[in-house]
């Protein structure tokens, strides 16, 4: 594996740097358009001129200030070597910056200083100093606003891909962990980190991440969810193959299981590579709350998934072909709902899973302080009114109602999005065919689950094909003490987790 | 347009065209609860469907309009009289909430078994209803009367008869599976329960009888309709019905009194019944041994018992094995001598204890029934004598 590799972004040429220090600032001038927070300090050490070069806003300016400038221009040492061994001392003794490298070309500089670092060029020098003053205004650690937990850290990850690291670093002190860098994306040249454990991830997964990492050519990668569509396995499922999350801890936790993060510099969401089906349902909370209530609640998700995927085709089905099924109590008490309702129980049901839809996008998008005139209109208008105006019936207010909240219950927004979008055939399915129809869909699913991979993994596993020894920590969460070995199904290698013998009877 | 288009297409094609043509909405539906089935002077079928309307059960506000409707009509056969009924009722009749079907005493008396062939063979009925004999009275005039306290009249009798069935064992709640299944079988004739008017059935059908608090017109559940094979031939007594039902094993729980000392009276509550009969065959010819285990409790004492002393108990558990036991011998006996009908199923015992002997005397059965010896056991448990041991009595 080579670290620091940049496929496609080397242009064809290199361009050395000019041996003039006029020409080489004006040239960078002309490169960057002359632009407005291009900032070039030009002075002279013992009359050989130099010059400073930073973007502005880029720069921690303290740094430039306290430890370049003021190095360079007040305390090197009067007796001054030759003018061409001042590039040597400077670099060997004048500035103390911890991470300083050496560029002989211009694309390489051009791209340190617009990642933000400080030039240093001096005249009659082919070479320049790259000075690391990364130091810009971020959002610093918050609290994670997607995820939350009641018990656990509540740290999240940030914009910064290094403080982003630095968190993991933090939280997995091993010398195995491994962050390796790359660089996607020709225009944004945004910075990509891959993380896992040498030894417990399996060898094939880390070349696969690799490979198809190295093989995305962008102009532009602005979040996760770019790379995410270029690496995952099943292009066009409604089922992500692709595991994100803002909190450190459930991606340390999957680091620890043998798979691999990928962070990538502007956005808090990491993602994490292979993903199956059952960690979708599963939160970095189980593990910290009681080992029962942890199980218990997994169960609960699980029955939300199939609410959420099947109550209102259900209601379709019932209500249009398969009166019978219905206590007679109830049916009764649904039929007089139904009385002078003037649509079909299938365009009720879409016209209130439609206005929930809207509802929530609508939540989503409006700014804090308009966001409670939507809960007004979706609770009046939806829950009362139309009810009220004979447009729709009670109990499929309460169908749709019941269906929303168990859709919010899992804790990957990605995975509740896929039973959005299979909500909606299922419903014409069951409005056309009915029970036949659902259980139709139903075993198209699960056909297309078991047909699923993420990074060569069967998607449905430990379920299908059904691993005995992983069912552990799956539908149930063993306690810690129980929880001997790391899921086989993720990595082969290093599979211990606990000693059988360190809890006390 | 390529091949993988043209089958999408298909596919859609297939999806519209095909989907939906059995879906109903739930406003469509004329829930029918009861059916009533007669046969017309004319000897046609007479239908009288009993159908619910749901939103007046159902509601917050109730109007003056009836819980349920009424609607009959007349076919030469049940299935057209069902398709005639859409010329009066506005909604197609939806018949898999059907909790009741009566049948008139004219066509029980003929014979049950054709016109029960279209609610067996009809997949939209399910085969948990109860099949009841109007009494006494006209399918229509039953079904008519309205009931107070339980808005739907059908509900009502399915409730009725499963009160009844539960704690006075008087009748029993017969379904269409177990009724046809005991029409066809050599070796048993079924008993179906009656239901009655009391009172008139023209005030029982206005909405006045519902809205006094002592209804004049109310429906009833009455004893056990004897049949031989699909005719009905005649009615057992309460106290035959309740023996009946102690030998088939259908008791739950029923009271047993008896008068003890001068005037007072003591009554047994019954609460678990254990049946086992069994066949045998002394010299070639068989007989029939039913053993009852019962236990009950004290349930009301009017008599100077002491209830703390065994002998009392041993006394009480005497009187109420004879008692039972002359119930049973009542019902057997009215098989016997009154109906000639096997309604126990004894037919079926010596059928599975001898089926070399049964093939002799299947075709001739209920004659030999007549004479067939039954040996009764019973053996009475007192458990609890409840709060006191002694009657609330004044001082003399």
């Amino acid at each position: 594996m080579k670290g620091n590799k940049t496929n496609h972004i080397t242009p064809p040429d290199a361009q050395p740097l000019h041996s003039s220090l006029d020409d080489n600032v004006n040239d960078l001038r002309t490169t960057l358009g002359n632009s407005s927070d291009f900032v070039t300090r030009l002075f002279s050490i013992h009359k050989t001129s130099a010059a400073i070069l930073y973007m502005d806003g880029l720069v921690d300016k303290n740094t430039v200030q306290n430890f370049i400038l003021e190095s360079l221009m007040l305390e090197i040492p009067a007796k001054r070597p030759i003018t061409h061994h001042l590039y040597e001392s400077i670099k060997k003794a004048n500035l103390p910056i911890g991470e300083l490298s050496e560029v002989e070309d211009k694309h390489d500089l051009l791209k340190k200083l617009l990642s933000g670092d400080t030039i240093l060029l001096l005249d009659k020098e082919t070479k320049a100093l790259s000075i690391s003053t990364k130091g810009w205004s971020d959002r610093g650690v918050q609290e994670a606003t997607s995820e939350s937990v009641i018990r656990g850290p509540k740290e999240a990850f940030t914009e910064t891909i290094r403080t982003n690291t630095a968190l993991l670093r933090r939280k997995i002190k091993d010398p195995d962990l491994r962050v390796e860098a790359k660089t996607i994306g020709r225009k944004t040249c945004t910075d990509v980190a891959m993380v896992y454990l040498e030894g417990t991830a399996e060898k094939e997964v880390i070349e696969q991440v690799n490979e198809r990492l190295d093989q995305i050519d962008i102009d532009a990668v602005l979040e996760s969810g770019y790379i995410e569509e270029f690496i995952q396995d099943a292009q066009y499922s409604p089922f992500p193959t692709v595991y994100n999350s803002e909190k450190p801890d459930a991606i340390a936790g999957g680091i620890l299981e043998g798979r691999v993060a990928i962070l990538i510099d502007g956005t808090p969401n990491v993602l994490l590579v292979p993903a199956l089906f059952v960690n979708f349902m599963q939160s970095s909370e189980d593990y910290y709350q009681r080992a029962d209530i942890g199980t218990l609640v997994r169960l609960l998700r699980l029955f939300c998934f199939s609410v959420a995927l099947f109550m209102p085709s259900l209601y379709i089905a019932f209500t249009t072909f398969h009166q019978e099924m219905i206590p007679p109590p109830l049916l009764i008490s649904l039929a007089s709902q139904r009385e002078g309702v003037p649509f079909p129980a299938f365009v009720e049901a879409l016209m209130m899973e439609l206005t929930f839809e809207v509802l929530r996008e609508a939540g989503i998008r409006l700014p804090k302080p308009v966001g409670s005139a939507v809960s007004i209109v979706g609770a009046l208008v939806l829950g009362q009114s139309a009810v009220q105006a004979g447009l729709v019936s009670p109990a499929m207010v309460i169908v749709v109602a019941i269906t929303a909240i168990s859709s919010f219950v899992f804790p990957a927004y990605n995975m509740a999005i896929s039973i959005r979008i299979l909500r909606f055939p299922m419903m014409i399915l069951a409005a056309t065919f009915g029970l036949f129809g659902i259980i139709l869909g139903m075993i198209a699913i699960v056909f297309h689950l078991s047909s699923l991979k993420s990074f060569g993994k069967p998607y449905m596993a430990p379920l299908a094909p059904m691993i005995g020894k992983d069912q552990k920590d799956v539908l149930i969460r063993l306690p810690h003490w129980g929880l001997l070995s790391r899921p086989s199904f993720f990595t082969k290698s290093d599979q211990k987790r606990v000693d059988s013998t360190s809890k006390e009877r | 347009m390529n091949l993988y288009s043209k089958a999408i297409f298909l596919a859609v094609c297939l999806l519209l065209l095909s989907g939906c043509w059995n879906s109903k909405e739930l406003d469509d539906l004329g829930i029918v609860v009861a059916v009533g089935i007669d046969k017309t002077e004319d000897d046609q079928f007479l239908l009288v469907t009993q159908v619910i309307n749901p939103s007046e059960i159902a509601t917050d506000a109730p109007t003056t309009r009836p819980p349920v409707s009424i609607y009959e009509s007349t076919g030469d056969s049940l299935f057209e009289a069902f398709r005639n009924m859409t010329e009066k009722s506005p909604r197609k009749m939806y018949l898999s909430q059907l909790r009741l079907l009566v049948i008139g005493r004219g066509l029980a008396e003929e014979g049950i078994l054709p016109s029960l062939d279209a609610f067996y063979r009809d997949h939209e009925f399910r085969t948990a209803f109860f099949v009841t004999i109007a009494k006494d009275t006209g399918v229509k005039d039953l079904l008519k009367v309205l009931t107070p306290y339980e808005k739907i009249p059908a509900n009502k009798l399915m409730h009725s008869m499963e009160a009844v069935q539960r704690s006075l064992g008087s009748s029993k709640g017969v379904v269409i599976d177990e009724l046809i299944g005991q029409i066809l079988s050599k070796g048993q004739s079924p008993v179906l329960p009656g239901l009655l008017i009391d009172g008139d059935s023209d005030i029982g059908t206005a909405i006045e009888n519902i809205e006094k608090i002592d209804a004049p017109t109310q429906l009833r559940i009455d004893n056990l309709a004897v049949m031989e094979e699909d005719r009905l031939i005649g009615w057992l007594t309460p106290e035959e019905s309740k023996g009946l039902n102690y030998i088939t094993g259908d008791m739950k729980s029923t009271t047993v009194s008896y008068p003890c000392g001068d005037e007072g009276l003591i009554s047994v509550e019954v609460l678990r019944t254990d049946k086992s009969s069994k066949a045998k065959f002394e010299d070639g010819d068989p007989t029939i041994s039913i053993e009852l285990e019962l236990e009950g409790n004290v349930g009301e004492l009017d008599c100077p018992i002491d209830l703390t002393k065994a002998e009392s108990i041993e006394t009480i558990n005497g009187e109420v094995e004879k008692r039972v036991k002359q119930k049973m011998e009542a019902a057997i006996k009215a098989a016997q001598e009154d109906f000639g009908s096997d309604i126990f199923g004894f037919g079926n015992l010596i059928h599975r204890k001898n089926p070399a002997y049964w093939k002799t005397v299947e075709k001739s059965w209920n004659s030999k029934f007549k004479e067939l010896k039954i040996d009764i056991q019973v053996k009475a448990q007192i458990r609890r004598k409840g709060n006191s041991t002694q009657p609330i009595t004044k001082e003399e």
